[in-house]
């Protein structure tokens, strides 16, 4: 299958709204983890996230609007803005039956849902918001999207608990190698930062519990991890055909050029130890970019920080790559401002082309002491290094494997 | 203050509208493109502010605000 363009990027995160202010705080290798605010969350046993406080000041949502959706949908609606203005797309000029959004999310609007639910309980049913139905589920981001832009072509959203954005950016490839659509909206959003969906990921048990230095949690592949910390936000970009960005003029970011996909089937929360299945999802994508697992200058990691998601995915490395392993940097840079769930693979391919464009590949925050040898890993501080090739790992409970390889423009 | 007024307000507090979008002898759908579920909502609204039932085949999107104030005028009358 072809290459497809990047031609912009759209990030709504507790590290930065728009790119620039992204890219800044990543290279530098902030953290963006803190005690949540917006709600009092002392009882739960993880208290911390990676929150975004300032999406009002950078919305162009109408008040109007802002009341019928969810903060999911608002930070995917702000994330599609930003990613059309760097794309040099002026919608009003597109065939809107030639566009498409496919997107990726996990837990869908709790925030809307949690107190519609209360309100129904404490009320009845003349107390619920007569949005609720149509804002709280995962599907709503795409259709706010679509009515705010008329896009009116074949679209999709997945849910594949984390994977759900990667796994989405890899069918928005294939379809528009069908050559069935001119351009994409792709990507995913998340808001887990609200009591109920707090709740659940607490109980979920992955979630570390200590609270007592937020930024210094999130460990991946150390030994002194303790589990993750969850982040909210959105990651969108725009891709298209190649020669229809070239013919265009459009400022090339990066190429999406293979995928790969696979389950693990053991179990319903906990992948297969031996990294298996995940290695061959990677060597799907591989293959179906034509590279080599020499040729990838960086590895982008799914990085759970709970210690089977972390062993199985450095199996799945060494089965994939050899002996080339430890010539290749490796990093998981939302260590900085957490993981966003059915988000977080849209992240890290934004961050993976940034990555590329800037020749400098992001740190793993809080990797002091890696649990195994034989990987290159980028830890605390930022690397140069020029890199043209990179696969981005993500996964989702119960098994569930996604690979994309990223190319420079 | 007059019903008409009261309505406007309600209606403009509610959806997050200026008041000024509400014009005279215009429907809410060609005045402020309402859809279905903000007339769900905004029925909700004045059957709260005026403590009145209202039809729904009554107060449509195709009203004006003067065939909504009359509907609610007709209904505390009786």
């Amino acid at each position: 299958m072809e290459k497809i363009a990047v031609t912009g990027i759209g990030v709504v995160s507790p590290s930065g709204i728009g790119k620039r202010q992204f890219w800044a705080n990543i290279k530098s290798g902030r953290s963006f983890i803190k005690e949540i605010s917006r709600f009092d969350a002392l009882r739960y046993p993880s208290r911390i996230a990676g929150q975004i406080d300032d999406l009002e000041k950078y919305s162009h949502i109408s008040e109007r609007l802002l009341k019928k959706i969810d903060a999911f949908s608002h930070m995917a609606l702000v994330a599609s803005e930003l990613a059309l203005q760097d794309a040099g797309i002026d919608i009003k000029n597109e065939d809107p039956n030639l566009m498409g959004i496919f997107l990726g999310n996990a837990i869908g609007g709790w925030l809307y849902a949690e107190t519609e639910l209360r309100d129904l309980y404490l009320e009845g049913r003349e107390g619920v918001s007569p949005y609720m139905a149509s804002a709280w589920f995962p599907a709503a981001p795409q259709g706010q999207v679509s009515i705010y832009y008329g896009i009116k072509g074949f679209s999709k959203t997945v849910v594949a608990d984390r994977a759900g954005s990667l796994m989405a950016l890899g069918y928005a490839r294939k379809v528009l190698c069908k050559n069935k659509l001119n351009m994409i909206l792709g990507g995913g959003m998340e808001a887990p930062v609200s009591p109920y969906a707090l709740l659940c990921c607490n109980t979920y048990g992955a979630l570390s519990v200590n609270n007592q230095n937020p930024e210094a949690v999130y460990r991946p592949f150390d030994r002194q991890r303790s589990g993750f910390v969850i982040g909210e936000g959105a990651g969108i970009v725009v891709m298209e055909g190649v020669q229809r960005a070239r013919q265009r003029g459009a400022n090339i970011l990066g190429y999406i050029s293979g995928y790969g996909t696979s389950c693990d089937g053991v179990d319903r929360i906990n992948p297969s130890s031996d990294g298996k299945e995940l290695a061959r999802a990677i060597n799907t994508a591989l293959e179906d970019a034509k590279v080599n697992p020499r040729d990838i200058d960086y590895i982008s990691l799914d990085g759970l920080a709970v210690d089977i998601w972390d062993d199985s995915e450095i199996n799945a490395l060494k089965i994939v790559f050899g002996d080339a392993l430890p010539g290749i940097p490796a990093s998981c840079p939302k260590s900085m401002f957490g993981n966003l769930l059915g988000a977080s693979g849209a992240l890290d391919m934004i961050i993976a082309i940034l990555s590329m464009e800037h020749g400098l590949v992001p740190p793993t925050l809080n990797l002091e002491d890696p649990v195994a040898g034989g990987i290159d890993y980028v830890s605390q501080q930022a690397r140069e290094r020029k890199i043209n090739k990179c696969l981005v790992i993500s996964r989702g409970r119960g098994g569930i494997n996604a690979a994309l390889v990223v190319e420079k423009a | 203050m007059d019903i008409k007024t009261k309505v406007k307000e309600t209606l403009a507090s509610l959806l997050k509208i200026k008041i000024e979008e509400l014009k005279d002898g215009e429907s809410l759908s060609s005045s402020i493109g309402v859809d279905s579920t903000e007339m769900v909502e905004s029925v909700i609204a004045l059957e709260k502010e005026f403590g009145v039932k209202l039809d729904v085949k009554e107060v449509t999107k195709n009203s004006t605000i003067e065939e909504i104030a009359s509907s609610i005028q007709c209904k505390m009358t009786k």
